[in-house]
């Protein structure tokens, strides 16, 4: 769970692409899944995640992502079908069209968080921070909030399961309770980790600030991020999955 | 008390954290595990109390495997203090924070039992029990974290580091008093502590670790005297012993006792 966000160092085809590459595929992906209502091209989406996954040369995690939305989507799908009343009915309460929405919103939920956890994971942060700037020309103060506030994700969440562990270490019984009783147990645990986050975003403003942030510029990354013939064939195919999911 | 037979454990996919360690600690044993930042000291400390489990090979304490029986049920068995104490901190004053661990594993002693535990160890870790944790210093918090952990008085007590960012004189007081529980009680220590004189003084037994194996196990004096050890595993030893060791002076290891052996010596050599 913890490493979820984390950067799986590589040199695989997509790992060399130009991050803001990346990046675009990743927004061209999301907005494919809204543009279609279809099935068979959410699933094809679907797919081609997988595949940019399994190219990149991080299957499991791919899976291990997979995996995790699969228990949330479950969950929405079997809510999502009970409450739906429109249709014919094909068994008790359950329409056909509850089925079919159902299962294009869960897909589509799918389809939109798998890109983000697999670019986070094929790109360095600090080169996509360096790319915005460079490339897109975003002012460097917004590249960076946005890279650091991506960069507290795994923290909080690292920060979360090691206050659990010392608290089971004292006896909390977190190692045997289940579902809600655990997530019961674990709000009161929520006021120490705003405070200590708090403090970690004070801290890492201040240290910033001592080290001359406000004196950096655009022109002071010493990396060039240029693009390839590969990334404008990346940024076409993924023009292709749009007009795909718009025609279809 | 807490034995690992050829234990070994490795994080995710990473290669292995440490690597088939094994020892005995028996009952009422104080024990340093020494080594360099990463040398897998927390993580050995870690499968100690269950909070992970071995890859390979087998952890007992009392006999019950680690895998086998939960961590919470352990608590009162096995203290953790953990290397950052914020970790652990959950409670808005002192007062409360030391009364939920305990609490927690010793609920059945009733109300007033529990209020004088607590009331002991305010008085001595000199708090008043009304400070709010997270606005006190990170020296304060730590004795807050520790406090909560010896209200406790389990069997054994796992010290990730108790005196880093407390002054001298908190310190010495600290360590006196988890003396005190080891001669009195009988409290089992395991401690990680990077202040070689603090270890000198204090602990009995060391565990040398490198790059997660298991490099050396024995008294203290005579593991700090091992001066190839001491290299490999990135030690620098306590002062007095290094003289020693180098003077050939083995028994001394405080400046009054090495004093009395030089001029002994000197006496010695000049009647
Ligand atoms: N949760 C974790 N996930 C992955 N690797 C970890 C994790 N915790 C520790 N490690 C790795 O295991 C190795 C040993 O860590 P450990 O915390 O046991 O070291 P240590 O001896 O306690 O060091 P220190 O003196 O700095 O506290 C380190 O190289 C660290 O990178
Ligand atoms: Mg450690």
């Amino acid at each position: 769970m913890r490493e979820i966000f984390q950067y799986v160092p590589g040199t695989s085809l997509i790992h060399r692409l130009n991050p803001m590459t990346k990046l675009l595929l990743t927004l061209l992906i999301c907005v494919a899944a809204f543009l279609t209502g279809n099935l068979f091209v959410l699933l094809g989406l679907l797919l081609v995640n997988l595949l940019i996954g399994f190219c990149a040369g991080i299957a499991r995690r791919t899976l291990g992502v997979f995996k995790g939305l699969m228990k949330i989507a479950v969950f929405l799908f079997l809510l999502q079908v009970l409450l739906t009343r429109k249709g014919t009915p094909v068994f008790w309460i359950i329409t056909d069209e509850g089925l079919y929405t159902s299962a294009a919103v869960v897909l589509r939920l799918i389809v939109v968080c798998m890109p983000l956890t697999l670019m986070l994971a094929v790109t360095r942060v600090s080169d996509l921070a360096n790319a915005m700037v460079q490339v897109a020309h975003i002012p460097y103060k917004y590249a960076f909030t946005i890279t650091t506030a991506l960069r507290f994700i795994p923290q909080f969440l690292e920060e979360m399961s090691d206050i659990m562990e010392a608290q089971t270490a004292r006896g909390v019984a977190f190692d045997k309770a289940k579902g809600l009783k655990k997530l019961g147990m674990m709000l009161p645990l929520c006021a120490p980790l705003l405070i200590s986050s708090v403090r970690n975003t004070e801290h890492t403003a201040v240290a910033a600030e001592v080290r001359g942030f406000h004196l950096r510029t655009a022109r002071s990354g010493f990396r060039h991020y240029p693009f390839h013939g590969i990334d404008v064939l990346t940024l076409l195919a993924g023009a292709a999955l749009i007009a795909l999911s718009a025609v279809i | 008390m807490i034995r690992l037979e050829n234990v070994s454990f490795s994080y995710a996919n990473l290669g292995p954290t440490v690597r088939d360690l094994s020892f005995h600690i028996r009952k009422g044993e104080f024990v340093a595990i020494l080594g360099a930042n990463g040398a897998g000291k927390t993580t050995t400390m870690k499968l100690i109390d269950g909070l992970i489990r071995p890859t390979s090979g087998k952890v007992t304490v009392n006999g019950a495997d680690t895998r086998e029986t939960p961590v919470s049920q352990r608590a009162r068995q096995v203290g953790f203090l953990f290397q950052n104490p914020d970790r652990q901190i959950c409670r808005n004053t002192v007062r409360e924070e030391i009364l939920f661990g305990l609490q927690t594993v010793r609920g059945e002693e009733g109300e007033e039992a529990l209020k004088q535990r607590v009331d002991a160890v305010l008085e001595d870790f000199h708090f008043t029990g009304d400070e709010e944790p997270f606005s006190l210093s990170r020296g304060q918090r730590q004795r807050v974290a520790l406090a909560s952990i010896l209200a406790v008085e389990p069997e054994v007590l796992i010290l990730d580091e108790p005196t880093t960012g407390l002054d001298y004189l908190e310190c010495c007081h600290i360590m006196d008093r988890i003396r005190r529980m080891n001669e009195e009680k009988m409290v089992t220590i395991l401690m990680v502590c990077h202040d070689m004189e603090v270890v000198l003084d204090y602990a009995r037994r060391a565990l040398v670790m490198a790059g997660g194996e298991l490099l050396g196990d024995g008294d203290v004096r005579t593991l700090f005297r091992d001066t190839a050890l001491m290299e490999r595993a990135s030690i620098l030893p306590p002062q007095m012993i290094a003289l020693g060791t180098r003077l050939g002076i083995a028994e001394a290891d405080t400046p009054e006792t090495m004093a009395e052996a030089i001029l002994s010596r000197r006496g010695g050599g000049s009647a």
